[in-house]
Protein backbone atom coordinates (compact mmCIF):
# COMPACT_ATOMS: atom_id res chain seq x y z
CA UNK A 1 0.00 0.00 0.00
CA UNK A 2 1.04 3.54 -0.82
CA UNK A 3 1.76 6.29 1.94
CA UNK A 4 -1.38 7.52 3.64
CA UNK A 5 -2.10 11.15 2.62
CA UNK A 6 -0.42 13.74 5.14
CA UNK A 7 -2.90 14.22 8.19
CA UNK A 8 -4.84 17.34 8.29
CA UNK A 9 -7.28 17.95 11.01
CA UNK A 10 -6.35 15.45 14.17
CA UNK A 11 -8.57 15.75 17.35
CA UNK A 12 -7.53 13.48 20.58
CA UNK A 13 -9.80 12.76 23.65
CA UNK A 14 -11.68 15.69 23.51
CA UNK A 15 -14.43 16.54 26.11
CA UNK A 16 -16.45 19.36 25.70
CA UNK A 17 -19.30 20.58 27.92
CA UNK A 18 -22.62 22.72 27.52
CA UNK A 19 -22.19 24.58 31.06
CA UNK A 20 -22.41 21.73 33.18
CA UNK A 21 -23.49 19.14 30.52
CA UNK A 22 -21.09 16.95 29.37
CA UNK A 23 -21.57 16.65 25.17
CA UNK A 24 -17.88 14.99 24.13
CA UNK A 25 -16.57 12.54 26.29
CA UNK A 26 -13.52 11.68 24.83
CA UNK A 27 -13.89 12.38 20.84
CA UNK A 28 -10.99 10.93 18.80
CA UNK A 29 -11.42 12.00 14.83
CA UNK A 30 -8.75 12.59 12.31
CA UNK A 31 -9.29 14.04 8.58
CA UNK A 32 -6.01 13.12 5.99
CA UNK A 33 -5.30 15.29 3.06
CA UNK A 34 -8.44 15.14 0.61
CA UNK A 35 -10.48 12.85 2.20
CA UNK A 36 -14.32 13.23 2.60
CA UNK A 37 -14.73 12.15 6.19
CA UNK A 38 -18.58 12.02 7.33
CA UNK A 39 -19.81 12.10 11.07
CA UNK A 40 -22.94 10.03 11.54
CA UNK A 41 -25.49 9.72 14.54
CA UNK A 42 -28.62 10.18 16.29
CA UNK A 43 -29.87 13.26 17.41
CA UNK A 44 -27.65 14.56 20.08
CA UNK A 45 -24.82 12.09 19.71
CA UNK A 46 -22.55 15.34 19.77
CA UNK A 47 -21.63 15.42 16.04
CA UNK A 48 -22.86 19.58 16.09
CA UNK A 49 -20.74 19.86 19.08
CA UNK A 50 -17.37 18.54 17.68
CA UNK A 51 -17.91 21.17 14.79
CA UNK A 52 -18.25 23.90 17.74
CA UNK A 53 -15.26 22.51 19.19
CA UNK A 54 -13.22 22.33 15.92
CA UNK A 55 -14.54 25.90 15.17
CA UNK A 56 -13.93 27.58 18.00
CA UNK A 57 -16.88 28.38 19.24
CA UNK A 58 -17.25 26.09 22.04
CA UNK A 59 -13.52 25.39 23.63
CA UNK A 60 -13.22 21.97 24.50
CA UNK A 61 -11.99 21.50 28.36
CA UNK A 62 -9.71 18.39 27.68
CA UNK A 63 -7.80 16.84 25.07
CA UNK A 64 -6.28 18.57 21.97
CA UNK A 65 -7.25 19.78 18.33
CA UNK A 66 -4.41 20.13 15.76
CA UNK A 67 -4.57 21.07 12.13
CA UNK A 68 -1.75 20.99 9.72
CA UNK A 69 0.45 19.82 12.58
CA UNK A 70 -0.40 23.08 14.86
CA UNK A 71 -2.26 23.30 18.15
CA UNK A 72 -5.15 25.19 17.90
CA UNK A 73 -7.49 23.88 20.93
CA UNK A 74 -8.22 27.16 22.35
CA UNK A 75 -7.89 29.52 19.02
CA UNK A 76 -10.47 32.09 19.01
CA UNK A 77 -13.10 31.20 16.10
CA UNK A 78 -11.91 33.94 13.50
CA UNK A 79 -8.36 32.81 13.60
CA UNK A 80 -9.44 29.31 13.06
CA UNK A 81 -10.82 30.54 9.96
CA UNK A 82 -8.01 32.21 8.62
CA UNK A 83 -6.09 29.20 8.92
CA UNK A 84 -8.36 27.28 6.33
CA UNK A 85 -10.97 26.02 8.35
CA UNK A 86 -14.64 27.31 6.80
CA UNK A 87 -18.20 25.77 7.52
CA UNK A 88 -21.41 25.90 6.03
CA UNK A 89 -23.65 25.83 10.09
CA UNK A 90 -26.47 23.71 10.53
CA UNK A 91 -29.88 25.54 9.64
CA UNK A 92 -27.68 27.71 7.52
CA UNK A 93 -27.25 31.04 9.69
CA UNK A 94 -26.84 33.31 6.45
CA UNK A 95 -27.31 37.08 6.96
CA UNK A 96 -30.71 37.40 6.31
CA UNK A 97 -30.76 41.08 5.88
CA UNK A 98 -27.72 41.31 3.49
CA UNK A 99 -28.21 40.07 -0.01
CA UNK A 100 -26.99 37.02 -1.81
CA UNK A 101 -23.82 38.68 -3.13
CA UNK A 102 -22.87 40.52 0.53
CA UNK A 103 -23.86 37.02 2.00
CA UNK A 104 -21.07 35.50 -0.22
CA UNK A 105 -18.83 38.04 0.34
CA UNK A 106 -18.78 37.82 4.42
CA UNK A 107 -17.81 34.55 3.73
CA UNK A 108 -14.64 35.54 1.93
CA UNK A 109 -14.00 38.15 4.50
CA UNK A 110 -10.98 37.21 5.54
CA UNK A 111 -9.06 37.28 2.09
CA UNK A 112 -8.08 40.73 0.66
CA UNK A 113 -7.08 39.22 -2.63
CA UNK A 114 -9.97 41.25 -4.51
CA UNK A 115 -9.54 39.81 -8.33
CA UNK A 116 -9.40 36.09 -7.05
CA UNK A 117 -12.66 36.80 -4.55
CA UNK A 118 -14.53 37.99 -7.74
CA UNK A 119 -13.53 34.57 -9.80
CA UNK A 120 -14.76 32.59 -6.63
CA UNK A 121 -17.84 34.37 -6.67
CA UNK A 122 -18.31 33.31 -10.57
CA UNK A 123 -17.14 29.85 -9.64
CA UNK A 124 -20.29 29.47 -7.09
CA UNK A 125 -22.55 31.14 -9.21
CA UNK A 126 -21.68 28.44 -11.97
CA UNK A 127 -21.87 25.52 -9.14
CA UNK A 128 -25.42 27.01 -8.19
CA UNK A 129 -26.95 28.75 -10.82
CA UNK A 130 -30.14 29.47 -9.01
CA UNK A 131 -27.52 31.89 -6.66
CA UNK A 132 -26.72 33.96 -9.67
CA UNK A 133 -30.49 34.41 -10.48
CA UNK A 134 -31.05 35.61 -6.93
CA UNK A 135 -27.57 37.56 -6.74
CA UNK A 136 -29.43 40.97 -4.82
CA UNK A 137 -32.37 39.32 -3.09
CA UNK A 138 -32.09 39.14 0.53
CA UNK A 139 -31.19 35.96 2.24
CA UNK A 140 -33.75 35.85 4.94
CA UNK A 141 -36.40 36.22 2.12
CA UNK A 142 -34.89 32.95 0.02
CA UNK A 143 -35.70 29.17 0.21
CA UNK A 144 -34.69 26.76 2.50
CA UNK A 145 -32.59 24.82 -0.46
CA UNK A 146 -31.90 28.33 -1.88
CA UNK A 147 -30.58 29.13 1.11
CA UNK A 148 -28.47 26.15 1.74
CA UNK A 149 -26.92 26.71 -1.63
CA UNK A 150 -26.07 29.74 -0.32
CA UNK A 151 -24.27 29.18 3.10
CA UNK A 152 -22.39 26.09 1.23
CA UNK A 153 -21.26 28.67 -1.07
CA UNK A 154 -20.15 31.25 1.34
CA UNK A 155 -17.90 28.89 2.77
CA UNK A 156 -16.44 28.16 -0.17
CA UNK A 157 -15.91 31.93 -0.76
CA UNK A 158 -13.42 31.27 1.99
CA UNK A 159 -11.48 29.18 0.05
CA UNK A 160 -10.55 26.89 2.79
CA UNK A 161 -8.48 23.83 2.89
CA UNK A 162 -11.22 22.01 5.45
CA UNK A 163 -14.87 22.50 4.59
CA UNK A 164 -16.92 21.58 7.24
CA UNK A 165 -20.78 20.93 5.83
CA UNK A 166 -23.60 20.55 9.60
CA UNK A 167 -26.27 18.60 7.65
CA UNK A 168 -26.07 20.52 4.52
CA UNK A 169 -29.55 18.00 3.08
CA UNK A 170 -31.32 19.33 6.15
CA UNK A 171 -35.20 19.92 5.27
CA UNK A 172 -34.36 19.39 1.55
CA UNK A 173 -36.37 18.66 -1.37
CA UNK A 174 -34.79 15.37 -2.68
CA UNK A 175 -33.77 16.81 -6.40
CA UNK A 176 -31.76 19.56 -3.88
CA UNK A 177 -30.47 16.96 -1.51
CA UNK A 178 -28.84 15.38 -4.93
CA UNK A 179 -27.50 18.73 -6.21
CA UNK A 180 -26.11 19.59 -2.73
CA UNK A 181 -23.97 16.01 -2.89
CA UNK A 182 -22.98 16.53 -6.07
CA UNK A 183 -21.23 19.33 -5.11
CA UNK A 184 -19.59 18.34 -2.18
CA UNK A 185 -18.14 15.67 -4.73
CA UNK A 186 -17.50 18.45 -7.11
CA UNK A 187 -15.49 20.66 -4.56
CA UNK A 188 -13.69 17.60 -3.09
CA UNK A 189 -11.60 17.08 -6.78
CA UNK A 190 -10.79 20.43 -6.96
CA UNK A 191 -8.88 19.75 -3.80
CA UNK A 192 -10.98 20.94 -0.11
CA UNK A 193 -10.90 18.14 2.40
CA UNK A 194 -14.38 17.92 3.61
CA UNK A 195 -15.56 16.92 7.26
CA UNK A 196 -19.58 16.25 6.72
CA UNK A 197 -22.10 15.75 9.39
CA UNK A 198 -25.29 14.23 8.09
CA UNK A 199 -28.32 12.66 9.52
CA UNK A 200 -28.90 11.26 5.80
CA UNK A 201 -26.14 8.53 6.47
CA UNK A 202 -27.05 6.98 3.21
CA UNK A 203 -25.98 9.12 1.31
CA UNK A 204 -22.82 10.43 3.38
CA UNK A 205 -21.45 7.19 3.39
CA UNK A 206 -22.18 7.15 -0.39
CA UNK A 207 -19.89 10.11 -0.82
CA UNK A 208 -17.42 9.44 2.01
CA UNK A 209 -14.05 7.83 2.11
CA UNK A 210 -14.29 7.27 5.85
CA UNK A 211 -17.17 7.85 8.53
CA UNK A 212 -17.50 7.70 12.02
CA UNK A 213 -20.29 6.62 13.81
CA UNK A 214 -21.12 8.73 17.21
CA UNK A 215 -23.23 7.69 20.48
CA UNK A 216 -23.77 9.94 23.42
CA UNK A 217 -20.32 11.57 22.71
CA UNK A 218 -18.12 8.91 22.07
CA UNK A 219 -16.81 7.54 18.43
CA UNK A 220 -18.99 3.98 18.81
CA UNK A 221 -17.77 2.70 15.21
CA UNK A 222 -14.97 3.89 12.73
CA UNK A 223 -14.34 2.63 9.94
CA UNK A 224 -13.75 3.04 5.76
CA UNK A 225 -17.62 4.46 4.43
CA UNK A 226 -18.22 1.36 2.59
CA UNK A 227 -17.15 -1.22 5.28
CA UNK A 228 -19.99 1.46 7.37
CA UNK A 229 -22.44 0.98 5.12
CA UNK A 230 -22.06 -2.65 5.22
CA UNK A 231 -22.46 -2.71 8.85
CA UNK A 232 -25.18 -4.71 10.45
CA UNK A 233 -25.37 -2.20 13.40
CA UNK A 234 -25.02 0.61 11.04
CA UNK A 235 -27.31 -0.59 8.37
CA UNK A 236 -30.36 -1.33 11.18
CA UNK A 237 -30.00 1.94 13.56
CA UNK A 238 -28.88 4.65 10.61
CA UNK A 239 -30.13 3.45 7.45
CA UNK A 240 -33.55 2.40 8.40
CA UNK A 241 -33.35 -1.09 7.55
CA UNK A 242 -35.27 -3.92 9.76
CA UNK B 1 -60.19 19.77 15.92
CA UNK B 2 -63.47 21.23 16.40
CA UNK B 3 -61.76 24.10 19.35
CA UNK B 4 -58.86 24.82 16.62
CA UNK B 5 -61.36 26.11 14.00
CA UNK B 6 -63.10 27.58 16.57
CA UNK B 7 -60.43 29.35 18.34
CA UNK B 8 -58.80 30.32 14.60
CA UNK B 9 -62.84 31.83 13.82
CA UNK B 10 -62.58 33.68 17.09
CA UNK B 11 -59.00 35.15 16.24
CA UNK B 12 -59.99 36.45 13.12
CA UNK B 13 -63.41 37.99 14.43
CA UNK B 14 -60.99 39.74 16.87
CA UNK B 15 -58.44 40.49 14.42
CA UNK B 16 -61.18 42.23 12.35
CA UNK B 17 -62.50 43.92 15.14
CA UNK B 18 -58.89 45.94 15.52
CA UNK B 19 -58.25 46.33 12.36
CA UNK B 20 -61.28 48.47 11.80
CA UNK B 21 -61.21 50.32 15.02
CA UNK B 22 -57.72 51.05 15.66
CA UNK B 23 -56.66 52.82 12.37
CA UNK B 24 -60.35 54.70 12.45
CA UNK B 25 -58.82 56.35 15.94
CA UNK B 26 -55.56 56.53 14.35
CA UNK B 27 -56.79 58.42 11.48
CA UNK B 28 -59.23 60.77 13.62
CA UNK B 29 -56.16 61.54 16.25
CA UNK B 30 -53.59 62.72 12.97
CA UNK B 31 -56.11 64.38 11.67
CA UNK B 32 -56.82 66.48 14.93
CA UNK B 33 -53.43 66.67 14.83
CA UNK B 34 -52.70 67.98 11.54
CA UNK B 35 -55.71 70.57 12.03
CA UNK B 36 -54.06 72.00 14.47
CA UNK B 37 -50.79 72.14 13.00
CA UNK B 38 -52.73 73.76 9.95
CA UNK B 39 -54.41 76.44 12.29
CA UNK B 40 -51.17 77.36 14.04
CA UNK B 41 -49.62 77.74 10.31
CA UNK B 42 -52.21 79.86 9.45
CA UNK B 43 -52.32 82.46 12.25
CA UNK B 44 -48.73 82.63 11.93
CA UNK B 45 -46.81 81.47 9.14
CA UNK B 46 -43.40 82.90 10.32
CA UNK B 47 -43.64 82.31 13.78
CA UNK B 48 -44.63 78.27 12.89
CA UNK B 49 -41.20 78.08 10.74
CA UNK B 50 -39.02 79.51 13.02
CA UNK B 51 -40.17 76.91 16.00
CA UNK B 52 -39.83 74.26 13.04
CA UNK B 53 -36.13 75.20 12.70
CA UNK B 54 -36.23 74.84 16.34
CA UNK B 55 -36.94 71.22 16.47
CA UNK B 56 -34.84 70.83 13.21
CA UNK B 57 -31.42 71.36 15.85
CA UNK B 58 -32.83 69.78 18.69
CA UNK B 59 -34.46 66.74 16.34
CA UNK B 60 -30.57 66.86 15.37
CA UNK B 61 -28.95 66.63 18.61
CA UNK B 62 -31.10 64.20 19.56
CA UNK B 63 -30.15 61.89 16.35
CA UNK B 64 -26.78 61.84 17.71
CA UNK B 65 -27.12 60.31 21.03
CA UNK B 66 -30.44 57.88 19.67
CA UNK B 67 -27.87 55.76 17.02
CA UNK B 68 -25.95 55.30 19.95
CA UNK B 69 -28.86 53.32 21.32
CA UNK B 70 -29.37 51.95 18.12
CA UNK B 71 -26.24 50.53 17.01
CA UNK B 72 -25.58 49.15 20.61
CA UNK B 73 -28.92 47.58 20.58
CA UNK B 74 -28.60 46.41 16.95
CA UNK B 75 -25.41 44.74 18.12
CA UNK B 76 -26.00 43.16 21.64
CA UNK B 77 -29.72 43.33 22.19
CA UNK B 78 -28.97 45.69 24.68
CA UNK B 79 -30.26 48.97 25.64
CA UNK B 80 -27.15 50.82 27.32
CA UNK B 81 -29.04 52.51 30.03
CA UNK B 82 -25.46 54.28 30.56
CA UNK B 83 -25.54 56.03 27.03
CA UNK B 84 -26.73 58.81 28.39
CA UNK B 85 -24.47 59.67 30.98
CA UNK B 86 -21.85 58.35 28.55
CA UNK B 87 -23.06 61.95 26.44
CA UNK B 88 -23.44 63.96 29.55
CA UNK B 89 -19.67 63.00 30.17
CA UNK B 90 -19.18 64.31 26.59
CA UNK B 91 -21.12 67.68 27.55
CA UNK B 92 -18.76 68.33 30.70
CA UNK B 93 -15.37 67.02 28.74
CA UNK B 94 -16.77 69.74 26.18
CA UNK B 95 -17.39 72.00 28.33
CA UNK B 96 -13.61 71.77 30.22
CA UNK B 97 -12.29 71.80 26.97
CA UNK B 98 -13.55 75.12 25.55
CA UNK B 99 -13.13 76.91 28.44
CA UNK B 100 -10.22 75.79 30.77
CA UNK B 101 -7.97 74.45 27.63
CA UNK B 102 -9.06 76.94 24.84
CA UNK B 103 -10.13 79.58 27.48
CA UNK B 104 -13.31 80.76 24.86
CA UNK B 105 -14.67 83.42 26.07
CA UNK B 106 -18.09 85.55 24.03
CA UNK B 107 -16.02 87.45 21.90
CA UNK B 108 -13.52 85.37 20.32
CA UNK B 109 -11.89 85.54 16.80
CA UNK B 110 -13.88 83.17 14.40
CA UNK B 111 -10.61 80.89 13.74
CA UNK B 112 -10.15 80.87 17.21
CA UNK B 113 -13.85 79.47 17.83
CA UNK B 114 -13.21 76.73 14.71
CA UNK B 115 -10.33 75.74 16.07
CA UNK B 116 -11.70 75.20 19.60
CA UNK B 117 -14.97 73.73 17.88
CA UNK B 118 -13.00 70.96 16.26
CA UNK B 119 -10.59 70.48 18.75
CA UNK B 120 -13.16 70.07 21.59
CA UNK B 121 -14.82 67.80 19.37
CA UNK B 122 -12.37 65.47 18.49
CA UNK B 123 -11.09 65.38 22.45
CA UNK B 124 -15.01 64.55 23.30
CA UNK B 125 -15.37 61.94 20.36
CA UNK B 126 -12.19 60.16 21.53
CA UNK B 127 -12.79 60.07 25.36
CA UNK B 128 -16.55 58.87 24.93
CA UNK B 129 -15.72 56.51 22.81
CA UNK B 130 -12.75 55.01 25.08
CA UNK B 131 -15.23 54.98 27.93
CA UNK B 132 -17.96 53.57 26.11
CA UNK B 133 -15.91 50.69 25.04
CA UNK B 134 -14.35 50.05 28.51
CA UNK B 135 -18.36 49.82 29.99
CA UNK B 136 -19.04 47.09 27.77
CA UNK B 137 -15.64 45.87 28.48
CA UNK B 138 -16.12 45.76 32.27
CA UNK B 139 -19.89 45.86 32.44
CA UNK B 140 -21.05 43.63 29.74
CA UNK B 141 -18.67 41.68 28.04
CA UNK B 142 -18.52 39.53 31.14
CA UNK B 143 -22.08 39.10 30.80
CA UNK B 144 -22.60 37.94 27.56
CA UNK B 145 -24.14 34.42 28.39
CA UNK B 146 -25.81 35.28 31.21
CA UNK B 147 -30.00 36.10 31.32
CA UNK B 148 -30.43 39.30 29.43
CA UNK B 149 -31.87 41.41 32.14
CA UNK B 150 -28.50 40.81 33.64
CA UNK B 151 -26.72 43.18 31.49
CA UNK B 152 -29.51 45.26 31.82
CA UNK B 153 -29.03 45.58 35.53
CA UNK B 154 -25.54 46.63 34.76
CA UNK B 155 -25.82 49.00 32.88
CA UNK B 156 -28.53 50.88 34.81
CA UNK B 157 -25.74 50.68 37.34
CA UNK B 158 -23.00 52.05 35.31
CA UNK B 159 -25.75 55.00 34.82
CA UNK B 160 -25.04 55.55 38.11
CA UNK B 161 -21.80 55.60 38.59
CA UNK B 162 -20.96 57.91 35.64
CA UNK B 163 -23.75 60.39 37.44
CA UNK B 164 -21.87 60.25 40.88
CA UNK B 165 -18.45 60.97 38.80
CA UNK B 166 -20.04 63.96 37.30
CA UNK B 167 -20.55 65.06 40.70
CA UNK B 168 -17.56 64.63 42.38
CA UNK B 169 -15.70 66.06 39.07
CA UNK B 170 -18.11 69.05 38.66
CA UNK B 171 -20.34 68.82 41.67
CA UNK B 172 -24.12 69.09 41.29
CA UNK B 173 -25.07 72.43 39.99
CA UNK B 174 -24.70 73.15 36.47
CA UNK B 175 -21.56 74.16 34.32
CA UNK B 176 -22.62 76.87 32.27
CA UNK B 177 -20.82 77.74 28.92
CA UNK B 178 -21.47 81.63 28.35
CA UNK B 179 -22.71 81.63 24.56
CA UNK B 180 -20.03 81.35 22.04
CA UNK B 181 -21.82 80.80 18.79
CA UNK B 182 -22.91 83.36 16.69
CA UNK B 183 -26.33 84.27 17.57
CA UNK B 184 -27.22 86.25 14.06
CA UNK B 185 -29.01 85.28 11.57
CA UNK B 186 -27.95 83.69 8.14
CA UNK B 187 -31.04 84.90 6.49
CA UNK B 188 -34.18 86.28 7.57
CA UNK B 189 -36.85 86.25 4.49
CA UNK B 190 -40.41 87.47 5.23
CA UNK B 191 -40.75 87.37 8.48
CA UNK B 192 -38.36 83.64 8.97
CA UNK B 193 -35.41 83.91 10.93
CA UNK B 194 -32.86 81.06 10.58
CA UNK B 195 -29.86 81.90 12.91
CA UNK B 196 -26.10 81.01 12.91
CA UNK B 197 -25.76 78.92 16.07
CA UNK B 198 -28.91 76.64 14.75
CA UNK B 199 -26.84 76.08 11.20
CA UNK B 200 -23.67 75.01 13.05
CA UNK B 201 -25.62 72.77 15.42
CA UNK B 202 -27.01 71.12 11.68
CA UNK B 203 -23.05 71.99 10.14
CA UNK B 204 -21.79 69.11 13.09
CA UNK B 205 -24.39 66.48 13.08
CA UNK B 206 -24.86 66.71 9.22
CA UNK B 207 -21.57 65.22 8.25
CA UNK B 208 -20.83 62.75 11.32
CA UNK B 209 -24.28 60.88 10.24
CA UNK B 210 -23.41 60.91 7.00
CA UNK B 211 -20.19 59.70 7.67
CA UNK B 212 -21.84 57.11 10.00
CA UNK B 213 -24.31 55.82 7.33
CA UNK B 214 -21.58 55.44 5.22
CA UNK B 215 -19.30 53.82 7.27
CA UNK B 216 -21.84 50.97 8.24
CA UNK B 217 -22.69 50.45 4.13
CA UNK B 218 -19.24 50.68 2.50
CA UNK B 219 -16.23 49.62 4.70
CA UNK B 220 -15.43 46.30 6.25
CA UNK B 221 -15.40 47.46 9.17
CA UNK B 222 -19.35 48.22 9.00
CA UNK B 223 -20.14 45.04 7.19
CA UNK B 224 -18.63 42.99 9.88
CA UNK B 225 -20.91 45.14 12.29
CA UNK B 226 -23.89 44.22 10.16
CA UNK B 227 -22.97 40.37 10.19
CA UNK B 228 -22.22 40.61 13.99
CA UNK B 229 -25.35 42.40 14.37
CA UNK B 230 -27.53 39.73 12.17
CA UNK B 231 -26.09 36.40 13.40
CA UNK B 232 -23.23 36.55 15.67
CA UNK B 233 -21.54 32.84 15.85
CA UNK B 234 -22.09 32.89 11.92
CA UNK B 235 -20.09 36.38 12.30
CA UNK B 236 -17.46 34.22 14.14
CA UNK B 237 -17.50 31.29 11.32
CA UNK B 238 -16.73 34.04 8.50
CA UNK B 239 -13.28 34.53 10.58
CA UNK B 240 -14.91 37.74 11.79
CA UNK B 241 -13.60 39.16 15.05
CA UNK B 242 -16.58 39.04 16.73
CA UNK B 243 -15.45 40.86 20.47
CA UNK B 244 -13.26 43.41 18.58
CA UNK B 245 -16.69 44.30 16.69
CA UNK B 246 -18.57 44.91 19.32
CA UNK B 247 -15.73 47.13 21.32
CA UNK B 248 -15.80 48.84 17.91
CA UNK B 249 -19.29 49.73 17.97
CA UNK B 250 -19.31 51.06 21.46
CA UNK B 251 -16.32 53.31 20.25
CA UNK B 252 -18.53 54.85 17.87
CA UNK B 253 -21.39 55.21 19.53
CA UNK B 254 -19.38 56.67 22.43
CA UNK B 255 -18.13 58.94 19.54
CA UNK B 256 -21.63 60.10 18.69
CA UNK B 257 -22.58 60.53 21.85
CA UNK B 258 -19.59 62.74 22.38
CA UNK B 259 -20.35 64.96 19.70
CA UNK B 260 -23.76 65.28 21.03
CA UNK B 261 -22.66 66.37 23.96
CA UNK B 262 -20.42 68.71 22.94
CA UNK B 263 -23.28 70.12 20.47
CA UNK B 264 -25.11 70.62 24.12
CA UNK B 265 -22.89 72.39 25.88
CA UNK B 266 -22.38 74.73 22.44
CA UNK B 267 -26.13 74.95 22.10
CA UNK B 268 -27.82 74.81 25.29
CA UNK B 269 -25.32 76.57 27.69
CA UNK B 270 -25.29 74.51 30.97
CA UNK B 271 -24.92 70.78 31.56
CA UNK B 272 -25.03 69.12 34.92
CA UNK B 273 -25.06 65.58 36.47
CA UNK B 274 -28.34 64.40 35.45
CA UNK B 275 -29.06 66.34 31.76
CA UNK B 276 -27.85 62.74 30.16
CA UNK B 277 -30.53 60.68 31.94
CA UNK B 278 -33.20 63.35 30.30
CA UNK B 279 -31.92 63.17 26.79
CA UNK B 280 -31.40 60.24 27.12
CA UNK B 281 -35.09 58.82 27.82
CA UNK B 282 -35.86 61.23 24.69
CA UNK B 283 -33.20 59.74 22.48
CA UNK B 284 -34.02 56.48 23.23
CA UNK B 285 -37.72 56.96 22.75
CA UNK B 286 -36.51 58.30 19.41
CA UNK B 287 -34.77 55.06 18.66
CA UNK B 288 -37.74 53.27 19.86
CA UNK B 289 -39.80 55.12 17.36
CA UNK B 290 -37.65 54.52 14.19
CA UNK B 291 -37.74 51.17 14.76
CA UNK B 292 -34.48 50.28 17.35
CA UNK B 293 -31.51 48.98 15.50
CA UNK B 294 -32.49 50.95 12.17
CA UNK B 295 -29.71 53.36 11.75
CA UNK B 296 -32.29 56.09 9.79
CA UNK B 297 -34.95 54.98 11.74
CA UNK B 298 -32.94 56.94 14.66
CA UNK B 299 -32.68 59.41 12.70
CA UNK B 300 -36.50 59.89 11.69
CA UNK B 301 -37.40 59.50 15.65
CA UNK B 302 -35.39 61.76 16.57
CA UNK B 303 -36.57 64.90 14.06
CA UNK B 304 -40.00 63.62 14.69
CA UNK B 305 -39.28 64.56 18.83
CA UNK B 306 -37.23 67.12 17.89
CA UNK B 307 -40.18 68.60 15.96
CA UNK B 308 -43.19 67.55 18.80
CA UNK B 309 -41.43 68.88 21.28
CA UNK B 310 -40.90 72.19 19.78
CA UNK B 311 -44.21 72.41 18.27
CA UNK B 312 -45.45 71.70 21.70
CA UNK B 313 -43.51 74.13 23.68
CA UNK B 314 -43.88 76.69 21.20
CA UNK B 315 -46.97 76.99 19.63
CA UNK B 316 -49.32 79.46 21.01
CA UNK B 317 -52.95 78.47 20.30
CA UNK B 318 -53.54 75.73 21.89
CA UNK B 319 -50.21 73.86 22.82
CA UNK B 320 -49.97 71.57 25.70
CA UNK B 321 -46.89 73.26 26.62
CA UNK B 322 -43.76 72.86 27.90
CA UNK B 323 -44.89 70.99 31.49
CA UNK B 324 -46.23 68.07 28.68
CA UNK B 325 -43.97 67.54 26.92
CA UNK B 326 -42.42 64.40 28.62
CA UNK B 327 -45.57 62.91 29.08
CA UNK B 328 -46.50 63.53 25.55
CA UNK B 329 -43.01 61.78 24.63
CA UNK B 330 -43.85 58.72 26.57
CA UNK B 331 -46.97 58.28 25.58
CA UNK B 332 -45.50 58.10 22.22
CA UNK B 333 -43.04 55.56 23.25
CA UNK B 334 -46.21 53.03 25.50
CA UNK B 335 -48.13 53.93 22.44
CA UNK B 336 -45.15 52.59 19.67
CA UNK B 337 -44.57 49.72 21.89
CA UNK B 338 -47.89 48.56 22.08
CA UNK B 339 -48.83 49.11 18.46
CA UNK B 340 -45.70 48.81 16.61
CA UNK B 341 -42.83 47.51 18.40
CA UNK B 342 -41.03 47.35 15.42
CA UNK B 343 -40.69 51.23 14.72
CA UNK B 344 -41.97 53.17 12.13
CA UNK B 345 -38.71 51.98 9.96
CA UNK B 346 -38.18 48.64 11.41
CA UNK B 347 -38.75 45.11 9.75
CA UNK B 348 -41.11 42.75 11.34
CA UNK B 349 -39.14 39.75 10.67
CA UNK B 350 -39.72 35.88 11.95
CA UNK B 351 -36.23 36.01 13.30
CA UNK B 352 -35.36 34.37 16.35
CA UNK B 353 -38.06 32.04 15.92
Amino acid sequence: MSAQPAMLLELKGVETYYGSIQALKGISIEVREGEIVTLIGANGAGKSTTLRSINGLNHPRKGTISFQGRDITHDAPHSIVKRGIAQSPEGRKLFPRMSVTENLEMGAFQRSDRGAIREDMERVFTLFPRLAERRTQKAGTMSGGEQQMCAIGRALMARPTLLMLDEPSMGLAPIFVERIFETIVEVNKQGTSILLVEQNALMALHVANRGYVLETGTVALADDAKALAQNPQVRKTYLGEI
Amino acid sequence: MATHAHTEVSLRRRRSYSSYVMPAVATLLVALLIAWLVVNFVKGPAYFVTIGFIGLTNGALYALVALGYTLVYGILELINFAHGDVFMLGGLFSATMLLSVFHLHAHASTLALVAAIVGSLLVAMAACGILNAAIERVAYRPLRGAPRVAPLITAIGMSFILEDVAIGWKGPGYTAVPSLLPTGPVFSVAGITYTWEKLIVVMITAPVLLLLVWFVKQTRQGKAMRATAQDRDAAAMMGIDVNRTISFTFILAGALAGTGGLVYALYFGQIRYDTGYQIGLIAFTAAVLGGIGNLPGAVLGALLIGFIQSFNEGLLWHAPGSDWTESIVFSILILILVFRPEGLLGERTPEGA
